[in-house]
């Protein structure tokens, strides 16, 4: 998957992004770069501004300067709904599942965008062969399942949306070792079935181990950028993040 | 095949065992109306509803069934706001007013307009929706309590400009003349004598049908809250109160949303209004206070927010509770039945309910016994239980008569019981509550059943004899308090409605 073809345009580019809540500067000339097919991570410590990058992507905040392009479009302008109904989705940082809706209401609002029945059905049956584990549990209500099963929810109901471009806040978060190797397995799957991912994670190690190319992310800067394996080799990450 | 349940943690195991227990009623109710198709339940409504015009003639009863209906049509336009789109809208009661106020512009004679009343109605709901949908403009930012704030202020400004509106200087406005200024709502005086609801000459006039025409519109209402509830703005509203964020991140746009919710509120809400002024053929603004608002919010929290039967089962219970506690003999048939009630509640197994009743029975009449003996003369006489009976003739009015006459037989037959005293009533009464209250704080520390049920022989009797002579006859401010208090009590042990489902929240 490494050899995107960099003629091609980006299906996401962000050009000198600045992104500030209040008064605080959060995100600084942030410019980064996403192919089709790609499944890049966005690295970094904690309170790096990595979730507000995501938040700029999706337009949840709007940056005070820089451009967001989606498939060749700017969007930095346009309404979140706009930016799902082109072709994002997102499974957001823990998870956020309807907790009082049904497995199975959770991945309908996946597609809420969507008015295509039975195509909605044949992703939905795709979606329940990823995870079987799901299908068991359809009628159970979201917010009684246990985190790993909620993870697993809000990629599936992400999926529901026919994406071309999925945003993952640490996937990782609070699973088990067992269950994050997994989890990265059906991610890897989902991207080699076509769909482009954005992901931002703390584990480093595990994100680049299937990851295309990686960023990191340091107050707000993007202060490294290459493929993954060059970034695992890196001294200087190894030092900050791999622990080695 | 046993198979095993992968994933069931402890929490998921308590949450279904909670489910189990806590939604008995909600089974009960749901049990049966899932039987039901939806034309079956609105048909079983309607039919309830009609029957009681011609079960009773008491204007007094078809006043609180007409307002039972209205209060539902409101309570199930809020509950669009707040239980479906989760939208603490304290300024609800405007809309109603302006609904109200516009019937009144649109068919008196103090603008001189009569319209017919198949214009009006509609008019008037749209009417609702667009100032409802234009005041959720510029409350779209806020959210909680700053919600809260801005509508309530909202709803106190109407009631403000309605009742000051009267000396308003119109020379400004072009084509318009006018000798002085204008009086626009006469202030609290109201506007009155308006027109009566006309629908192809069949004309609405009295209370009666007016019952009727509500009874219709709460169906029909209830019909397209059922349907909006189930369509995908339904879901949508159910996503957004759940988890804003996560709405918006799957593509909702939650301020359209809002609006929406806003709008449809209002345009029901107006609509009742029109139901509420037709019928009284009068406005004051004093209607549209904050007790009303109160009311309301009791209709759709209590049954549950979110719950259509929930508000229909609220509105029931506010409306009629208070409406029947102003009749002593109900009030006290409806507090022994209430006391037997939690007395099933509190205790397991429940067939000790009736041993308990038996003692508390034996208790009355051996207390009885030894008062007479020790002070003769010192027990009220009253009339036997046999002169409040009907007199018996095997016919269906025999049955009616004693259905009628149950308050009076039961309260009648717990008098006999108890030994009222003639003299001192009032500090017996004191001295019996204070003992009362002691013995209820000590009923409710212990766990072991045969000490509960000797403490409760006790209470139960003092309960008896410090309503009958302490409560019963008090003003209707106490009964209020007594409302108060068993709703206070009911959202302890449910808070989320008598037939709300439980709130799951992920921590
Ligand atoms: N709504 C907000 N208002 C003000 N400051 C915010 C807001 N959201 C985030 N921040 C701040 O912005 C900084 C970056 O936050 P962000 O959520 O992007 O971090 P992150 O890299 O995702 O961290 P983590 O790995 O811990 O999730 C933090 O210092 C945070 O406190
Ligand atoms: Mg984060």
């Amino acid at each position: 998957m490494n050899g995107h073809d960099k003629s091609a345009t980006p299906l996401l580019r962000l050009t000198d992004v600045n992104t500030y809540y209040g008064q605080i500067h959060i995100l600084q000339d942030v410019n980064l770069e996403v192919y089709p097919g790609e499944l890049v991570c966005l690295l970094g410590g904690n309170a790096s501004g990595k979730s507000t990058t995501l938040k700029t992507i999706l337009g949840l905040v709007t940056p005070a300067s820089g451009t967001v392009e989606f498939a060749g479009e700017e969007v930095q302008h346009r309404s979140t709904s706009y930016r799902i109904e082109r072709g994002m989705a997102v499974v957001p940082e823990n998870r956020r599942i309807f907790a009082d809706m049904s497995v199975d209401e959770n991945l309908q609002m996946g597609a809420y965008l969507r008015n295509d029945k039975a195509e909605i059905e044949q992703d939905r049956e795709r979606v329940l062969e990823l995870f079987p584990r799901l299908r068991e549990r359809l009628n159970q209500l979201g917010g009684t399942l246990s985190g790993g099963e909620q993870q697993m929810l809000a990629m599936g109901r992400a999926l529901m949306s026919r994406p071309r471009l999925i945003l993952m806040d640490e996937p990782s978060m609070g699973l088990a070792p067992l269950l994050v190797e997994q989890n990265f397995q059906i991610i890897r799957e989902i991207n080699e079935q076509g769909t482009t991912i954005f992901m931002v994670e703390q584990n480093a190690n595990m994100a680049l181990s299937i990851a295309d190319r990686g960023y990191v992310l340091q107050t707000g800067r993007i202060v490294l950028e290459d493929v993954a394996e060059n970034l695992l080799q890196n001294e200087q990450l190894r030092k900050a993040y791999l622990g080695r | 095949m046993t198979e095993q349940r992968i994933g069931t943690d402890e929490w998921v195991e308590q949450h279904e065992a909670r489910l189990a227990t806590q939604s008995e009623l909600r089974e009960l109710v749901y049990g049966f109306g899932e039987q039901l198709p939806l034309w079956g339940r609105l048909g079983l409504l309607l039919l309830i509803g009609l029957f009681v015009p011609v079960l009773t003639s008491n204007p007094f009863h078809i006043r609180i069934a007409a307002t039972i209906a209205l209060m539902a049509t409101l309570g199930v336009g809020l509950n669009v706001v707040v239980g479906y789109a989760g939208l603490l809208d304290l300024g609800f009661v405007a809309f109603y007013g302006i609904g109200a106020y516009a019937y009144a512009y649109l068919s008196s004679d103090f603008t001189g307009v009569h319209l017919p009343t198949l214009l009006t109605i509609p008019l008037i709901t749209v009417l609702g929706a667009v100032v409802g949908f234009l005041l959720g403009l510029p409350s779209l930012r806020l959210v909680g309590d700053y919600l809260a704030i801005v509508t309530l202020a909202f709803g106190q400004i109407f009631v403000q400009l309605m009742t000051s509106l009267t000396r308003v200087d119109l020379s400004w406005v072009p084509f318009l003349t006018t000798d002085g200024p204008v009086n626009l709502t006469r202030g609290p005086n109201g506007i009155i004598e308006l027109d009566s609801i006309s629908i192809f000459g069949f004309v609405a006039d009295t209370l009666t049908e007016n019952y009727i025409i509500r009874l219709v519109v709460l169906i029909l209402v209830l019909l397209f809250v059922h349907h909006l509830n189930n369509s995908r703005l339904g879901r949508a509203w159910r996503a957004m109160r759940e988890d804003e964020l996560a709405a918006e991140a799957m593509g909702m746009p939650t301020r359209l949303l809002k609006l929406q919710a806003f709008a449809i509120g209002a345009a029901i809400a107006a609509l009742a209004g029109t139901l509420f002024a037709a019928e009284q053929k009068a406005v004051f603004p004093a209607n549209f206070d904050v007790t009303l608002l109160i009311t309301l919010y009791g209709v759709v929290v209590l049954g549950g927010l979110g719950s259509l039967p929930g508000v229909l089962l609220g509105a029931v219970i506010m409306i009629a509770v208070p409406e029947i506690l102003r009749d002593i003999e109900l009030a006290s048939l409806l507090f022994y039945v209430g006391s037997v009630v939690a007395l099933i509640g509190l205790i397991k197994p429940r067939r000790l309910v009736g041993l308990l009743l038996l003692n508390v029975a034996i208790i009355g009449l051996l207390v009885q016994v030894i008062a007479e003996s020790i002070w003769p003369d010192s027990l009220a006489e009253l009339p036997s239980v046999a002169s409040v009976f009907p007199e018996f003739s095997v016919s269906i009015r025999f049955v009616t008569a004693i259905i009628d006459s149950l308050p009076e037989i039961v309260t009648s037959i717990v008098r006999n019981w108890l030994a009222i005293p003639v003299g001192n009533q009032e500090l017996i009464g004191n001295i019996a509550l204070a003992i009362l209250i002691v013995l209820i704080l000590i009923a409710s520390r212990i766990k072991q059943t045969t000490q509960l049920l000797i403490t409760l022989v006790p209470t139960m009797y003092l309960l008896a004899l410090v309503w009958e002579i302490r409560l019963s006859g008090q003003e209707s401010v106490t009964r209020l308090i007594f409302v108060g208090v068993v709703l206070i009590v009911l959202m302890i042990y449910r808070p989320h409605g008598l037939l709300g489902t439980q709130r799951i929240e992920i921590v």
